[in-house]
């Protein structure tokens, strides 16, 4: 394809560009879910950590929620972003606007699999092996990217043309957070509150991650199906919206 | 066979009257039965055709829709009505450098500006130094284009833009690039793309610019084709109206 080395640009950018002016550098993206992992770890275990299912250990559970969670969270705000950050791009030459969205998508991604190098260490830190099932992550962070990329595409239409749907969105988001087991075994909550978190799709999602990663959870084939149904609808529907209605917004640009 | 093709184009906008920024607002507007779509026409009923090595010039004052037929035939606005073909490949020059980023060094900018135009990231990454020469800031590629004064950074966008041959340029005021040397300098280069067949599509205030240049000039006025034909003519009418 004509655009795949601009897309190898834009994610080079992407990387790199953040840390451009700091000292540690790409190094962020080591740092960052270590201290937030470390900092809810301290507030959490003492609630939780025994609460969870024998042979599984809170440390790694918590971190890898907590990566799973910071990739989605940024993968799809920044594709949601990133048709309206280049519209002095767009609305200057012709380049397909899904170039930047999936551009973004694929930073995250690439900041999910460096992020599982603090994690593997920390799960060797509490006593765990890696799994055997440790290459089906490249599985999971492509379908949470593609579900991201989906999502972030119809998003874009909306944020371009309404300029409060940003804000609910991240409300949206932070109310998703709290109803995936991030910090929390699903044990710790009351039958309702299970029943919602097992149709949010992240919980899929996690479960599958925590498993094939170091085998610290318990996802069924409902999750498998679950994650795949969810990543191919969020594509297919962004595309879709997408391409309606980008005729119209790129006027608004 | 036309490089650029235009039929009975037309480009809308749609308003919204009492502009709801926020889905809130709209919420509000849409209960109370007060929002109005105002269908603003930006260009109508314009028709024409641009052949090989063909400079044509488009008149106009602001807002007569010279910008937007541009973007029109750089493929970033699509046609509400009419059609457009364009057979080849686009330099699109509405804004030199559109897309440069400050924080990425020279050469960075030159691959980033010309992946940006479909072109080969490889091949340009073998013209990086001749097309810093050819700006005339080899010293400054490797610095952050902060660093760069705004002449350096518009100079380099058009050698980037300018150094590959393609079958259409789109010119939007960028002629006054750079000192006099430079602008000599980038009007032979226009030339010589022109003499190997590139159309040009090219808006200007400058008359002095669309009398030397232009082969053909198009009036525009209110989004609609006032006069087309021989740019002597043309200037003069546009000049006395």
């Amino acid at each position: 394809m004509k655009y795949t080395q601009l897309i190898r640009l834009l994610v080079n950018r992407e990387l790199t560009l953040r840390y451009k002016r700091s000292v540690i550098g790409i190094g962020w993206t080591l740092l960052n879910p270590i201290l937030t992992s470390a900092v809810l770890w301290f507030v959490f275990s003492y609630a939780f950590a025994s609460r969870l299912p024998g042979g599984q250990q809170f440390a790694p559970y918590l971190m890898a929620g907590i990566l799973m969670n910071t990739f989605f969270n940024q993968a799809l705000m920044q594709s949601a972003d990133s048709i309206a950050n280049n519209a002095g791009v767009l609305t200057k030459l012709y380049v397909p606007p899904q170039v930047f969205t999936i551009s973004s998508a694929l930073a995250g991604l690439i900041n999910f699999f460096i992020g599982m190098l603090p994690l593997a260490l920390v799960c060797f830190i509490s006593g765990q092996n890696l799994a055997w099932t440790l290459p089906l992550v490249l599985i999971i962070g492509v379908a949470l990217a593609v579900l991201a990329a989906g999502l972030g595409l119809a998003l874009s239409i909306l944020f371009i043309r309404f300029d409060d749907t940003r804000n609910i969105v991240q409300v949206l988001l932070m109310i998703l957070m709290y109803m995936t087991p991030i910090f929390y075994p699903v044990s710790a909550v009351n039958e309702t509150m299970q029943a919602i978190i097992r149709w949010n799709p992240l919980t899929s999602y996690l479960d599958i991650f925590r498993w094939a990663f170091s085998n610290n959870a318990t996802p069924t084939l409902f999750s498998w199906i679950y994650m795949t149904s969810w990543s191919i609808c969020a594509l297919l529907l962004g595309t879709y919206i997408f391409k309606k209605y980008w005729p119209r917004t790129v006027a608004m640009l | 066979m036309a490089i650029i093709e235009v039929k009975n184009l037309k480009i809308t906008y749609r308003v919204l009257m009492n502009k709801s920024g926020s889905l809130k607002e709209l919420f509000r507007d849409a209960v109370k039965g007060r929002v109005r779509i105002l269908e603003y026409v930006a260009l109508q009923d314009v028709s024409f055709t641009v052949d090989k090595g063909e400079v044509v010039a488009i008149l106009g004052r602001n807002g007569a829709g010279k910008s937007t037929l541009l973007k029109v035939i750089a493929g970033v606005l699509p046609p509400t009505q009419g059609t457009l073909e364009v057979n080849g490949k686009i330099a699109p020059m509405i804004e030199l450098g559109a897309g440069f980023h400050p924080e990425m060094t020279g050469s960075e900018n030159v691959l980033f500006y010309s992946a940006l135009m479909g072109r080969d990231v490889k091949q340009v990454k073998e013209r990086i130094s001749a097309i810093g020469e050819w700006a005339g800031v080899t010293d400054h590629m490797e610095f952050p284009l902060r660093t760069f004064s705004s002449g350096m950074v518009a100079r380099l966008a058009f050698s980037t833009a300018t150094d590959e041959q393609t079958e259409v340029l789109l010119v939007d005021e960028v002629l006054s690039v750079g000192d006099a040397d430079f602008q000599n300098k980038s009007r032979a280069r226009m030339d010589d793309l022109i003499s190997k067949g590139a159309a040009v599509v090219l808006v200007s205030h400058d008359m002095n610019a669309v009398r030397t240049l232009a082969t053909r000039a198009i009036w525009l006025e209110s989004g609609k084709v006032k006069m087309i034909g021989n740019p002597e003519e043309v200037v003069a009418a546009y000049e006395t109206n």
